[in-house]
């Protein structure tokens, strides 16, 4: 009986984290402020997961002279975070506008949004240079055999992509557009 | 099989009913009924295994294929009843007298919850970390083994841990930075201790191989030689003592006395990695020697004990010829003379191992016999 009941908290224990997991991403897509990102492909397909494209955004490159906090004397920088502020252009595409290595100063416009990215460690600091920081969004998995024709067609078109960022910055992947077209919209659950 | 094991904790239970032993003997004697048993695996229980081994895969290739004609949250629905079925139906197939359909519901249960956070970072597109990912299923599989103190669930940790270090070597994470995974170590000496809770010997024996490839690795990804050496010195050590005090270090290690042969394969590895980094310079003869001088000594001081001991030295000894041959190998005239060198050696071999097997084999005989 101890067994059976030992047996019945392991699951729940297992089926409670796997939940929390889904609650806390459903949260970011329910509550998050909404943002359009421009979108480059690169390429496709995870052993295990079935088709995705890989995608690299605008924001995916971020010259080393947005960055407002480069620490007196470095070279380059360590592994860490990055907190890039976005502002939405004239095309509806929002961009990066400054940003920190450290914690960012409070923002003066209600219409700024603060993504967190990660960055290796080794990027150089200094002149024209960019960072490559990840964002936790470059990836839209597809249904198994759809990959290869999107993949394609992002390569003649422009395609963006919805995300919605919470509070602290965790950015997650809302929806996949062509052009103005909607192709996969992503319920909460 | 299970049917005798069952009749056995039948009587346990009448036993301790009418107060012939106490509730904390029928434990340990159930246990020992049980770990005893899991030894003599039937082909039943192993069919029992590969069927639940295949289930869980069908179960992580169904969630890649991210097939759209099942809604996901219906999915999702689908492996959390996989998860606590496998676990409570495991635990009932285990108290019901059938240990082998039990451990192969919990491996079932185990890979759903690896199939959910798969199909969770595939809902909610996660990016980057496969290794995240796997070492959540690896934790969430070793909690597993602890709770349910199963020895299968604790080899499949290990083995998720393997799976885990691969993909860090082999570099998922292109984008990544390209830090060496240290943790592995950390992985492999809490999973042990998890074994040995588990009662998991099989754990152990591929723990230990597992580290003995980690060390590989850091040393082709590292300072070659220096780790080389360390691995066949650490290795020679662990060999002496497995050998000089098999008793004390098989209570502490509890690898069911093979100590040595862990030993003997690290000293076989490490000695090779030296000799291919020093193959060009004059370092290479007496790392032979000293890799030759290994496997002799390996043979008379632990063969008579390990048939498999001898059988990995006799290989480790044809390596051994084969690189040097390989290595010295110049001049038409000079591979002709080494050609006739390896005949007389390798008769010469065979000579010594039919005696040796001979010799060894014989006392053996004739202690069981009598």
């Amino acid at each position: 009986m101890n067994l059976i009941l030992a047996a019945l908290a392991l699951a729940l224990v297992q089926v409670g984290f796997l939940g929390w997991m889904i609650a806390g991403r459903a949260a970011i897509l329910r509550d998050g402020k909404e943002i359009l990102l421009k979108v480059e492909p690169v390429d496709p397909r995870d052993l295990l997961r079935g088709d995705y494209v890989f995608l690299s955004y605008e924001i995916s490159r971020i010259p080393v002279k947005l960055i407002g906090d480069i620490p007196a004397g470095k070279q380059t920088n360590d592994e860490g975070q990055i907190t890039v502020r976005l502002q939405k252009g004239a095309d509806g595409y929002w961009r990066a506008v400054s940003a920190w290595l450290a914690q960012p100063p409070p923002s003066t416009s209600a219409d700024d949004v603060d993504v967190v990215g990660h960055i290796a460690a080794g990027w150089t600091l200094s002149g024209d240079t960019t960072l490559a920081p990840d964002y936790g969004i470059e990836r839209f998995y597809l249904p198994e055999g759809e990959g290869l024709a999107i993949e394609r067609d992002m390569r003649v078109r422009p395609f963006s992509i919805r995300a919605a960022v919470s509070i602290d910055g965790v950015a997650q992947v809302k929806a996949l557009m062509d052009g103005d077209t909607m192709l996969f919209e992503e319920p909460l659950y | 099989m299970a049917s005798y094991s069952s009749k056995v904790k039948r009587d346990i239970a009448r036993w301790v009913e009418s107060g012939l032993i106490e509730p904390r003997t029928a434990d340990a004697l159930a246990r020992d009924i049980e770990a005893n048993e899991r030894r003599s695996l039937s082909f039943g229980s192993i069919l029992a295994m590969m069927a639940a081994l295949l289930l869980g895969a069908a179960i992580l290739i169904f969630v890649a294929a991210n097939w759209e004609a099942i809604p996901r949250l219906v999915r999702v629905a689908a492996l959390f009843a996989v998860i606590i079925g496998g676990y409570v139906g495991g635990a009932f197939a285990k108290m019901r007298g059938h240990p082998a359909v039990g451990e192969a519901l919990w491996i079932v249960a185990a890979a759903a919850f690896g199939g959910s956070i798969a199909l969770i970072g595939q809902m909610y597109h996660f990016s980057g970390d496969e290794s995240v990912a796997m070492l959540t299923w690896c934790t969430g599989t070793a909690l597993a083994a602890l709770v349910l103190r199963s020895g299968p669930l604790t080899v499949v940790a290990v083995g998720i841990a393997d799976a885990w270090l691969m993909t860090k070597l082999l570099g998922f994470g292109l984008f990544r930075s390209m830090d060496f995974p240290h943790l592995f170590l950390v992985l492999a000496a809490a999973l042990f201790a998890v074994s040995y809770w588990t009662r998991s010997q099989a754990a152990r024996h591929v723990i230990v191989q597992s580290v003995i490839f980690y060390v590989v690795t850091l040393a082709l990804d590292h300072n070659l030689l220096g780790m080389a050496i360390l691995l066949a010195l650490v290795s020679a050590a662990v060999f002496a003592v497995g050998v000089f005090v098999p008793v004390a270090a098989d209570n502490i290690i509890k690898l069911g006395g093979q100590l040595p042969l862990h030993g003997l394969i690290g000293f076989l590895t490490g000695t090779a990695l030296v000799q291919f980094e020093l193959a060009d310079s004059n370092g290479f003869a007496p790392a032979a020697v000293a890799a030759l001088a290994g496997i002799t000594g390996a043979i008379i001081l632990a063969g008579r004990q390990s048939r498999g001991l001898r059988w990995v030295a006799y290989l480790g000894f044809a390596f051994e010829l084969c690189l040097i041959y390989a290595v010295t190998m110049e001049t038409m005239l000079g591979t002709a003379g080494f050609f006739l060198l390896a005949a007389v050696v390798l008769g010469a071999l065979a000579f010594a191992i039919i005696r040796i097997e001979r010799r060894m084999n014989h006392p053996v005989a004739r202690e069981t016999v009598s």
